[in-house]
């Protein structure tokens, strides 16, 4: 397990996003946390196996129609017996 | 009718230019009848209402669009190298978004399981990481440093090797694949997928390739391609939802789907949408 900060950039400020990013977070099966949201970019903390941060990523770049995600920085925080 | 949108003005095969005949072919194009045809000696196409639609004739292949194209068909500078064989393998209808047959055509993932023994096998399935990119400067996805074990990676392999992608998505329906060349080590193999749209969820795939084989006859070259395609077919047709999602919705891509994902962003910002499912299932 490891928990990643996860730096989304882009037009991503349509009111689905975040309720999506939960959404699809239970469907992978990784823990996520909104911690700041803004007109260009969301931060959330995601924890899980590094295998399914790497999906969380993917699915978020591609997100809902509605937005429109340019990048994503990832910044570990903690990993499962550090 | 389905709403063409930006895809409309954009260029697509509609046949093979040695195929073509004075009484025509007729055919599909997003939807609308167009009829592909030789006059004077000349490829031409014209939509249900007699209009003459422009006409590019490259790669074999004769291009045409509904709409009106602001640029030239993309080009393959491997088509113009001396000593490659251009292989014209033909079409194959396929019961499917003409997106996802681009999106099947780049997924590595898939080979050992559905093209087992030719270009995957067991238990050599893991796709290593490599780099995807959406190129500015000629707006293109580009995928680079793809490697994958293939028990035979060409007709003129023998034996098994870890092969060199590279692959391109080029137009809307169209992608380039770049492999490492089994007789010619330090140039690539050049297969490309070129896909007609007929409707939202029927295409046929005109598949082509560039390529160094002195030894092969051109026959088997062809039939070597139509196998491998073959076997996606059966695959293509049986993908749920018909329409390829550009919201992930019920899937889990992962990092294997790096391509596929670039492509669908590729397709979401510049609003290539017929073929596509916006919101997800």
């Amino acid at each position: 397990m490891a928990t990643e900060l996860f730096s989304i950039a882009g037009q991503v400020d349509a009111p689905g996003f975040a309720p999506w990013i939960e959404r699809h977070a239970r469907r992978i099966g990784v823990g996520v946390t909104l911690l700041q949201a803004a007109s260009d970019h969301v931060e959330i903390e995601v924890e899980g196996p590094p295998a399914l941060l790497d999906a969380m990523e993917m699915g978020c770049l591609l997100g809902p129609i509605e937005v429109w995600v340019e990048s994503i920085v990832r910044e570990r925080v903690c990993a499962a017996g550090a | 009718m389905s709403d063409q949108g930006a895809m409309r003005d954009h260029w697509y095969p509609v046949g093979m230019t040695k195929q073509l005949t004075a009484g025509g072919r007729d055919t599909l194009l997003m939807g609308e009848p167009i009829r592909v045809y030789l006059d004077n000696g000349a490829p031409a196409v014209s939509d249900g209402t007699g209009r003459s639609l422009p006409v590019i004739d490259r790669f074999g292949h004769v291009w045409t669009s509904l709409g009106a194209p602001n640029r030239d068909l993309f080009t393959i500078p491997e088509a113009d190298q001396p000593g490659r064989r251009l292989v014209d393998v033909g079409v194959c209808r396929v019961r499917c978004s003409p997106l996802r047959a681009v999106e099947n055509f780049l997924d590595i993932a898939h080979f050992p399981f559905v093209h087992t023994d030719i270009l995957g096998s067991e238990p050599h399935t893991e796709v290593q990481r490599y780099e995807v990119e959406i190129r500015e400067d000629v707006d293109e996805v580009w995928a680079t440093k793809v490697k994958f074990y293939q028990p035979q990676a060409a007709k003129s392999a023998e034996g098994g090797i870890t092969t060199d992608y590279m692959y391109r998505v080029c137009a809307p329906t169209c992608s380039v694949l770049y492999k490492t060349c089994p007789p010619k080590p330090g140039e690539w193999d050049v297969i490309a997928l070129f896909v007609q749209p007929l409707t939202e969820t029927l295409c046929e795939v005109w598949p082509w390739m560039a390529l160094y084989d002195d030894a092969a006859e051109m026959t088997d070259l062809i039939h070597f391609q139509q196998m491998i395609f073959v076997q996606d077919r059966s695959v293509l047709e049986n993908q749920l939802p018909a329409l390829l999602p550009l919201d992930p919705g019920m899937e889990i891509p992962t990092r294997a789907d790096m391509t596929s994902i670039a492509y669908r962003r590729w397709l979401k910002r510049h609003g290539f949408t017929y073929g596509a499912q916006l919101v997800a299932a």
